[in-house]
């Protein structure tokens, strides 16, 4: 594992380096590709720890970073247009304060969570699949018919979300900001694997059976690894929200489920940079072959075939050495 | 009554009109180990998933230490002191050999849900886990891969799995299966010192085994129980030697 941490670093060096010479050269558009790829790899890593750790392949995540997403607009629309939001059981106008909203992202990304959660791990497999989806593309059309926050044309917030003293507006600001937040997922994540529930939800995906034989009510760790993962992928909604300034149904679509988990595969299943990695190598190529073809995504196709073929563990597997015992 | 810890009266489960177990009805009593013995796909393993509650059953009951556990579920049975090895070895095959017994130790020193210190950090767990590796004899393999293990190794963690649980009865399928010469020996030995504080439900095919352990001894035939008694009832028994032994012993 020597050569991956060195590499793991390397990751941490770019993703402090790159946005400051973006900013000393003023290419804003380098801060901001640099902080989409922080957004994208907080949602892989919130996934990874379903898919990857506890073996639960949700299709579903997209409904999280949607949710995530939606609450965020919906409460800095009401605050930024002083319009009234409820009025039972207290009244609100919603806030544009990050500092209140990331909470209430939090609270209601971990309870949308616990309710797909206790209903579909009930089931394994693709059935478990299924389930996520449909969950996920409810949510969708919900969204899509939803006329008082923009439907199908999606909802737009003329300014950042906002930061006691610190000047969110500022695209650099804003990228540490993101990169805080990565870092507290890296931290809690890496806690959790290497943790005692972290052994339980990583020997469920191993043998089950097995692990309940030995008196682990593995539905209970099952629900709680799928509610802390959706909970980092709605917080990734958030922020996602505030980078473009704009939340629309797409990103509520099984396409965007679809994305996540190729950020896993693609980075590495079960690697804690591995989704990280994956975002990034997924917009490098998004803006490199972009530039040429709309159709970019043939390209995605044939390197995930080969990679599943060849590589199978991901990217960052090309940098384990493997210490013999 | 009070001589028993585990009653199973008229367990049946059918698969169609197949009967995989027919009202069977067996009992393990403190400080015993009861053999349970009978050809291939006679229904033995379908009882042990029976008990354990992995299969559930059509009619019957079970009884564990005078509290009715029918209706539990297989994590409720494994928590209230049912632990099992598998026929076919099932281990966790990322996990070191001391980390499948560590994993076995979780939910008895309720630390499932011990979200964020570093399980390496649980010094108790790891000591007593070194403990039951030194007595299956696999602590020399303690940080060996359990998927690279021979197949010997596997069934001596398959049983040290089962210890870590501190169990009121073991079940024990199949646990001396592939093992050699001393590795049989030190199941016989470490099957003979565990069983007075839990009991063992012991199904093997290891004859010599089955009788230098057992206290009693029942055979199973197409899903029924066709002879129960001491060993050297079982071993005079004609019907037994007609269905299952074979020869005279």
């Amino acid at each position: 594992m020597i050569i991956e941490k060195i590499f793991n670093k390397w990751i941490l060096f770019f993703l402090l380096t790159i946005p400051v010479f973006g900013f000393v050269f003023e290419e804003i558009y380098y801060i901001t590709l640099t902080t989409k790829v922080v957004i994208l790899g907080i949602a892989g890593i919130g996934l990874n720890l379903a898919l990857g750790y506890c073996g639960l392949i949700s299709f579903g995540h997209a409904a999280f970073f949607g949710l995530g997403g939606y609450v965020t607009g919906i409460l800095s629309f009401h605050a930024l247009n002083s319009e009234l939001m409820f009025s039972w059981p207290f009244v609100s106008s919603g806030s544009s304060d990050m500092l209140v909203i990331w909470p209430i992202v939090i609270l209601s990304s971990a309870f949308l969570a616990l309710i797909i959660g206790l209903l579909s791990l009930r089931t394994k497999g693709v059935y478990f699949i299924m389930i996520t989806l449909a969950f996920a593309q409810m949510l969708y059309f919900f969204a899509i018919s939803w006329p008082n926050y923009g439907g199908e044309d999606g909802l737009s917030i003329y300014m950042r979300n906002s930061l006691p003293i610190i000047n969110t507006m500022d695209p650099l600001t804003f990228y540490f900001i993101c990169l805080c937040w990565l870092f507290v997922v890296i931290f809690i994540s890496a806690k959790l694997i290497n943790s005692s529930f972290g052994m339980a939800f990583q020997a469920i995906k191993q043998n089950e059976e097995r692990v309940k034989s030995v008196g682990i009510e593995t539905f209970k760790v099952k629900l709680l690894v799928f509610v802390i993962s959706g909970t980092i992928t709605g917080l990734a909604g958030s922020l996602y929200t505030d980078l473009n300034r704009f939340i629309s149904p797409s990103v509520l679509n099984w396409q965007m489920s679809g994305e996540i988990m190729v950020f896993v595969i693609l980075g590495g299943i079960a690697r804690l940079y591995g989704p990280l990695v994956g975002a990034a190598f997924f917009i490098v190529l998004e803006q490199t072959l972009g530039g040429y073809t709309e159709n970019w995504q043939f390209w995605l196709g044939l390197i995930l075939i080969l990679e599943i073929l060849y590589v199978r563990t991901g990217i960052l597997s090309l940098f384990e050495k493997k210490i013999k015992i | 009554m009070k001589n028993r810890i585990l009653n199973i009266k008229n367990l049946s489960k059918s698969y169609g009109a197949f009967k995989v177990t027919d009202e069977i009805t067996i009992d393990l009593h403190f400080d015993e180990i009861h053999a349970l013995i009978g050809p291939n796909g006679a229904g033995k393993s379908t009882l042990i998933k029976q008990i354990v509650g992995s299969v559930k059953h059509d009619i019957g009951s079970i009884i564990l230490d005078q509290e009715d556990i029918t209706d539990l579920t297989d994590v409720e049975r494994a928590k209230i002191g049912i632990s099992r090895t598998f026929q076919v070895s099932s281990i966790i095959p990322q996990f070191s050999a001391i980390d499948n017994i560590v994993l076995s130790l979780l939910d008895k020193s309720s630390k499932t849900f011990q979200l964020f210190k570093s399980i390496r950090n649980n010094k108790d767990l790891y000591s007593n886990a070194k403990k039951i590796l030194k007595e299956i004899e696999l602590f020399e393999k303690s940080d060996i891969s359990a998927s690279d293990l021979s197949h010997g190794d596997r069934r001596k963690l398959e049983v040290g799995l089962a210890l870590a649980m501190d169990p009121k009865v073991f079940l024990f399928d199949e646990p001396m299966a592939g093992l050699d010469e001393s590795g049989t020996n030190m199941m016989i030995n470490l099957f003979k010192k565990i069983k007075s504080n839990s009991p063992i439900l012991l199904i093997e095919h290891d004859m010599d085994a089955v009788f230098a352990l057992a206290d009693r001894v029942s055979v199973i035939n197409y899903g029924k129980i066709v002879a129960s008694g001491t060993v050297d009832e079982i071993r005079k028994n004609e019907l037994v030697r007609d269905v299952y032994l074979g020869y005279e012993i």
